[in-house]
């Protein structure tokens, strides 16, 4: 099958899978129990909170009250949260930006550091560097964000004051348009060094916590699979026919190497994604980890409804976007067989 | 079986361990951000607008410091001054009519909004009659509909209102409440006006008063920020503030010895984490107008308490066992415990600090086992035992508040189980808001007020706002009398005849408690040495400061 027909008949399942996720989203949501507590203060009477159920149609049988929330969705309208007092339509794309460019620098983090060390490690198994890496890469994993954060924070920003907390410096950040929501991005738009410098730097520490922890998961893979493909007959081959050894690592070797790494960088975008609650919430980062956590905490169900089904959403599109990343580096790999 | 996580023991260990290690943390005499507050809050606000806050919610901490109101409480004292109004009104100075029912409020000349435009009466009026005909559930618009009759623009410097009933809470209840705040009429109307039961949009994000702040923005769950309104009718304010929201309490308790916070919001279990911090001041002084307490239920419906209650539904109209509940609470323990030795126990229901509060009258502060015993074995439920339910939120003081509970009444008597639910605060806010409660008790706390009236009516009176819920006529062993003695002290403009009820109303409830009063929570407020004019006023609202006070 043409890569473009795959992509094509993905594309059309799509809707249903969407259909699908949303009622078991709206499902599981209300299993928890009514969505109104958010919205509820112990001197309302009867009558108040049948006005509240009523304003936000949760007088309504549930299944009207889906298809409402389904036909808002489809309008742009995702409810009301309680917690960020707002539209959720006006609040979701600017908490998404702060997360996603998070999640992004993080995630140049794990690629950079995780196929360099796993590389470097691999080329190098049993020695000195590979046992290093492993010290690295097993530390990444095993320590807690919240404690490795926080720990960060205290040296950086505590006690060395060189490093920022939260997104920005407020002033910076309103001195420049946010067409995009992306700070970096708008910085760059608004040809302003300061407010991109600013941003870097707010991103630094958060970022490295996050990537930190990622970076193990993809260099140990990267190692394996290089470890792996250096004892395949074609690596002597390519030894043999004189190749130099930096070229059969780098040209030959890691590019396979890279086929089972790639879906493991496509599971780590999910790693890094539940990772920004924790960071967001110590790194004050204004993003949606921080306003999903705080969601959950006081039971603000139609924030909630959205993240979840945009995360579903998402993860369906990741997971094509890894499918045809996948056949592209292994041509073996036939699409939608 | 319940789950507490407070402050998570295995972060609090990590994040001890680490502050442990990592000390000294920058220690300076250098001041941070010159020119701008820092002020890192618990909560983000749910409304910026007076018609829609509810009483005690982060709103009305912004509120305070942009509307004004026609009178105002000082920062040293809890006599009312003048704020948009030029004098207190009183009977003597002509502000008050003689039968107690007309007040009249000379107005400030020459106060400019925050949008340009000039502060007459017609905006009291306006701003009143908004809040009174949106009438929002979520809002406190009651304390103004219950008590006004009518309203009136004498002229463009004077306002008067009539009420329904001589009040003599009206002055420090209803004009001092959040609700009661000054907007510009021009800028309501231009952002969509006034519509009955539903919320104005963009005055719940935007704001237009008097105060000594502007608002500028509002980055949901990150940041406020406000600005110094030079032209304010008062002494103008000194600092920028940029309220920081929410956020890990670790994280804020860090951020102040860093010295990148100026105030945090804390409570006392923070204490130790900060206590002897380079350029860090603790404020100690003063109670929170919210007592802790747990409420007991004598109407609760049939068939509806969780099976593993095995109480009747009358269990509570016993006075024999609500005192017996209130000798077996182990106070000393909440207070030491808990609220880290800052706090006071209150009588039945008038809070320290209020007046009306009566030091001589009986309080219970001290677990009496044997008291208990003797109550509950009369009230013959010793031998045979009990288990009851208790709901509330999950890790907060409320929730250490019933483990303190738990281990006061089954230490008595093994026969006797009280089981904690700790739940998601919507979870609490769902059941709380029921009617009738399915529950036969729960913690919380009481919501803040000026006058001893809102309590007494709130949470003792059998027909007052937990009377009706809870029943209470169910269980008085004299209900009228009750209702008799706080309605006259509502009504009584002679203050020395009304401090005379309320002593006497502290006494009755002592006999015939409807709740068990945990503690008054002590003020706790931690701040950076370089601010200066620090005051907090608990009958401002929480977390009870003014800003414009403020210097660096």
């Amino acid at each position: 099958m043409q890569l473009r027909d795959y992509i094509f008949r993905r594309l059309l399942v799509l809707p249903i899978l969407i259909i699908g996720v949303s009622i078991v989203v709206f499902t599981l949501t209300r299993v928890g129990g009514s969505p109104i507590g958010i919205y509820l203060s112990h001197e309302m009477t009867p009558s108040e909170v049948a006005e509240i159920q009523a304003r936000f149609g949760l007088d309504q049988p549930v299944w009207v009250q889906y298809l409402q929330w389904a036909k808002g969705i489809l309008q742009g309208d995702f409810g009301y949260s309680g917690v960020a007092a707002a539209p959720v339509s006006d609040i979701f794309p600017l908490k998404l930006a702060a997360t996603m460019e998070l999640a992004a620098a993080a995630g140049c983090v794990a690629l950079f550091l995780g196929i360099t060390l796993g590389t470097f490690a691999g080329a190098r198994r049993n020695r000195l560097p590979d046992h290093i890496t492993r010290i690295v890469a097993v530390s990444g994993a095993s320590l807690p964000q919240f404690w490795f954060g926080i720990l960060l924070l205290i040296v950086f920003w505590a006690q060395l004051g060189i490093a920022p907390i939260g997104r920005s410096d407020a002033t910076i950040f309103a001195s420049i348009d946010h067409p995009t929501g992306l700070y970096t991005i708008d910085a760059i738009l608004a040809a302003s060094p300061k407010a991109f410098w600013d941003a870097v730097w707010h991103l630094i520490l958060p970022a490295l916590t996050l990537g930190y922890g990622a970076t193990a998961i993809i260099a140990r893979m990267m190692r394996s699979a290089l470890v792996e493909e250096l004892q395949q007959d074609y690596v002597d081959a390519a030894r043999a026919k004189g190749l130099a050894e930096k070229i059969v690592l780098k040209r030959h070797a890691r590019r396979n190497a890279l086929v089972p790494t790639v879906t493991v960088i496509g599971l780590t975008f999910g790693f890094l994604l539940q990772g920004t609650i924790t960071i967001e919430i110590i790194y004050r980062w204004p993003g949606l980890g921080r306003w999903m956590a705080d969601s959950v905490l006081r039971g603000d169900q139609g924030t909630l409804m959205t993240y979840v089904l945009f995360t579903s959403v998402l993860f369906l599109l990741v997971n094509l976007i890894v499918d045809v990343v996948y056949a592209n580096l292994d041509r073996r790999v036939t699409l939608g067989k | 079986m319940t789950t507490i996580k407070w402050r998570n023991h295995l972060t609090a260990a990590l994040v001890g361990g680490t502050f442990a290690f990592a000390l000294p943390l920058a220690a300076t005499a250098q001041v941070n951000n010159p020119g701008l507050l820092v002020h890192a809050a618990d909560d983000e606000p749910t409304t910026l607008d007076p018609a829609q806050v509810e009483p005690g919610e982060g709103g009305e901490t912004v509120i305070l410091q942009v509307y004004d109101r026609l009178l105002d409480f000082g920062a040293d004292s809890p006599e009312l001054i003048p704020s948009l109004a030029v004098e207190v009104p009183s009977v003597d100075n002509g502000g008050i009519s003689a039968d107690g029912l007309t007040y009249t409020f000379k107005l400030r000349d020459g106060v400019t909004f925050h949008d340009g435009t000039a502060f007459t009466a017609e905006d009291v009026k306006y701003s009143w009659d908004r809040a009174i005909e949106m009438d929002l559930p979520e809002g406190n618009a009651g304390a103004l509909a219950d008590v006004i009759a009518s309203s009136e623009v004498v002229d463009d410097m004077t306002f008067s209102v009539t009420l329904n009933d001589p009040s003599a809470s009206f002055l420090n209840s209803v004009v001092t409440a959040m609700v009661a705040s000054v907007v510009s009429q021009d800028t309501v109307e231009a952002n969509g006006g006034i519509e009955a039961g539903v919320p104005n949009q963009y005055m719940a994000g935007n704001m237009a008063g008097t105060g000594p702040y502007k608002f500028v923005v509002w980055n949901r769950n990150e940041n406020l920020q406000l600005e110094v309104n030079d032209d304010y009718w008062g002494d103008n304010a000194k600092l920028d503030v940029r309220i920081e929201i929410g956020g890990d309490p670790d994280v804020r308790v860090l951020g102040l010895r860093a010295g990148e916070f100026d105030t945090i919001e804390t409570d006392p279990s923070f204490v130790a984490d900060i206590e002897g911090a380079d350029g860090v001041t603790i404020f100690k002084g003063g109670l929170l107008l919210e007592p802790l307490h747990i409420g007991m239920n004598l109407n609760i419906p049939e068939g509806s308490l969780p099976p593993e209650d095995t109480i009747s539904e009358d269990f509570f109209h016993d006075p024999r066992i609500r005192q017996a509940f209130n000798h077996a609470f182990d106070y000393e323990a909440f207070l030491n415990g808990p609220l880290a030795g800052y706090g006071e126990f209150n009588p039945h229901y008038v809070p320290i600090g209020l007046f009306g509060y009566d030091a001589s009258a009986p309080v219970y502060n001290k677990q009496n086992a044997a008291e208990a015993e003797r109550l509950f074995r009369e009230a013959g439920v010793w031998d045979e035992g009990f288990s009851v339910s208790v709901i509330t939120e999950e890790g907060n003081l409320f929730a250490l508040m019933c483990l303190v509970l738990k281990d006061s009444i089954e230490r008595l008597n093994p026969k006797f189980r009280i089981n904690v639910l700790a739940v998601a605060e919507s979870v609490f806010d769902d059941a709380h808001a029921s009617n009738p409660l399915e529950y036969a008790m729960w913690a919380k706390n009481a919501d803040p007020a000026a006058d001893p009236n809102f309590y007494l009516n709130a949470y003792a009176h059998p027909d007052g706002e937990w009377g009706e819920v809870h029943g209470f006529a169910n269980g008085y062993r004299d209900a009228a009398k009750i209702a008799g003695l706080i309605d006259s002290a509502a009504v009584e403009l002679d203050p020395a005849k009304r401090a005379a009820t309320y002593a006497e109303i502290q006494r009755e409830l002592y006999e015939d408690p409807m709740w068990i009063i945990g503690a008054q929570e002590g003020i706790v407020m931690a701040h950076r040495s370089w601010l200066k004019g620090f005051a907090m006023q608990p009958l401002w609202p929480r977390p009870s400061l003014k800003f414009s006070l403020f210097d660096k």
